[in-house]
């Protein structure tokens, strides 16, 4: 009885992940984060017919051959469920590698499919893809396995859907149309989201608040279009600079803002050097010239800094950025209580 | 044509009563593993695919509460009971299909010694003289 109370907190725990994700990559990497808490598999995988990819979060040591019969196996079990043939070649596949067992129980190079269980993803009738357990182990999933894995389907099918029909708004509502950065608002939503993951699982969070210096300066020089262009292209090396957990938002103007979760100081301090060297050494095209411009950078991090909410967070990131800025620009500050 | 038995009940009717039992437990079973919806559209996708070749079965209406024959029984009771029964075997035969086609043999372990008495018995209905 205690097993299964454990269980189902966990299958709790994995649907609010599902319904709090905002794109199907996070959906999958939190799911596949938490699904080796209910289930022994080597890979866990999303078709998802929207966007003829196939998601899959799998063991570290799986072969490729392994992927590759996976993948064919739930193309093939669509295709049985769908009206048209589906095709292996015209379906993008996304591999996701972590280590879901201990060394001793690495699988063997030649491992091939013993057991999977395939669901539809289905909303209203309408088949939107499918999800699938898949492991190298004979007869590796029993009924129950098979309960709590519909329940888990059944809620990725329901994100997913709402994914689709507001796709097109939530393109516009979250994204900065200049930078294609993330917005403000999304920036609020998601923080409101990692701060919460942090404050009560007591996870490490930082925020890099990042400023331009002098970029009036560019915007009276050269004029706004040639303002936007730099805003662009630093956009551009701050989304190169960041791990594929981190958050990018244009936060106004000239200001931006990184949300990396599970970094610690000296994790961020290192991301936002990169960032502060990498502009430093960049030649910006402004108009017919080329130039040098520079970057000031403010950390604030949970729990070094003892922040209680987001906002805390947010004005210890914007004094740090101050500080960086009194300090002499083109340098990154770590928050200072004192 | 459909043959009354000495109890006075239509074959076809003795058919139908076991195949609509046959679905109601396999829709408990199977409902409880995978869950009303997906299985809404499991036995959706098979009532399609086979009803074309026994259009009686497209009469069959499936929704998230089970399965009901009502409409079945009124339009098709003077159907030969033979005819009902192949059609149900081919149903239940692409349904097992589909079951091990997504989990192997996690939901057929569960139904399979269900519908295999149930069939039987239907075929020893159907062929009494």
């Amino acid at each position: 009885m205690r097993l299964i109370f454990k269980n189902l907190n966990i299958l709790r725990s994995i649907i609010n992940t599902i319904n709090t994700s905002f794109e199907i990559k996070e959906i999958v990497e939190s799911a596949g984060n938490n699904l080796p808490n209910l289930f022994e598999f080597s890979a866990f995988g999303v078709l998802w017919k929207a966007e003829s990819t196939l998601y899959l979060y799998q063991e570290e040591s799986c072969p490729s051959s392994f992927t590759q019969e996976v993948a064919r196996n739930m193309v093939r079990v669509f295709s049985i469920l769908g009206e048209e043939p589906n095709d292996l070649d015209r379906v993008t596949l996304q591999v996701e590698k972590r280590k879901l067992r201990p060394s001793h129980m690495m699988m063997d190079p030649k491992a091939t499919l013993k057991s999977y269980l395939t669901l539809p993803l289905a909303v209203e009738e309408e088949i939107i893809g499918c999800v699938s357990l898949n492991s190298d182990q004979p007869n590796a999933f029993d009924a129950q396995d098979l309960q709590f894995f519909s329940v888990i389907g059944y809620q990725m099918a329901a994100t997913l859907k709402h994914f689709q029909r507001f796709s097109s708004v939530k393109t516009m509502a979250i994204y900065d149309t200049l930078t294609t950065l993330y917005n403000r608002g999304y920036l609020e939503e998601r923080l409101i989201i990692e701060a919460q993951k942090s404050f009560y699982g007591g996870i490490a969070l930082s925020l890099v608040m990042v400023d331009i210096d002098h970029f009036k300066k560019v915007n009276d020089t050269f004029g706004h279009t040639e303002g936007d262009k730099v805003l662009k292209e630093i956009a551009s090396l701050l989304k190169t600079s960041v791990r594929k957990k981190d958050t990018v938002a244009r936060y106004g103007g000239e200001e931006f803002i990184l949300i990396l979760p599970e970094a610690g100081l000296d994790e961020a301090s290192m991301i936002a050097e990169r960032i502060r060297r990498l502009v430093e050494s960049t030649l910006f095209e402004v108009g017919q010239a080329r130039m040098n411009l520079t970057v000031s950078l403010g950390i604030s991090n949970f729990p070094s800094h003892h922040a209680r909410s987001k906002e805390d967070l947010v004005k210890m990131a914007d004094q740090a950025l101050y500080d960086a800025k009194r300090g002499g620009r083109n340098r990154v500050c770590i928050f200072n209580p004192a | 044509m459909a043959k009354e038995t000495k109890g006075g009940k239509w074959t076809s009717d003795l058919v139908l009563d076991l195949y609509s039992s046959l679905l109601s437990e396999v829709w408990e079973v199977v409902s409880a593993l995978i869950g009303e919806a997906i299985l809404e559209l499991l036995f959706n996708l098979s009532i399609k695919k086979i009803g074309e070749k026994y259009p009686f079965l497209n009469s069959l209406k499936v929704s998230e509460e089970g399965i009901s024959l009502e409409k079945m029984r009124e339009d098709y009771r003077s159907m030969p009971p033979v005819e009902i029964h192949r059609g149900f075997q081919s149903l239940f035969n692409h349904l097992l299909n589909l079951f091990s086609a997504l989990t192997e043999g996690v939901i057929s372990r569960e139904v399979f010694p269900k519908v295999f008495p149930k069939v039987r018995e239907a075929e020893r209905l159907v062929s009494q003289k």
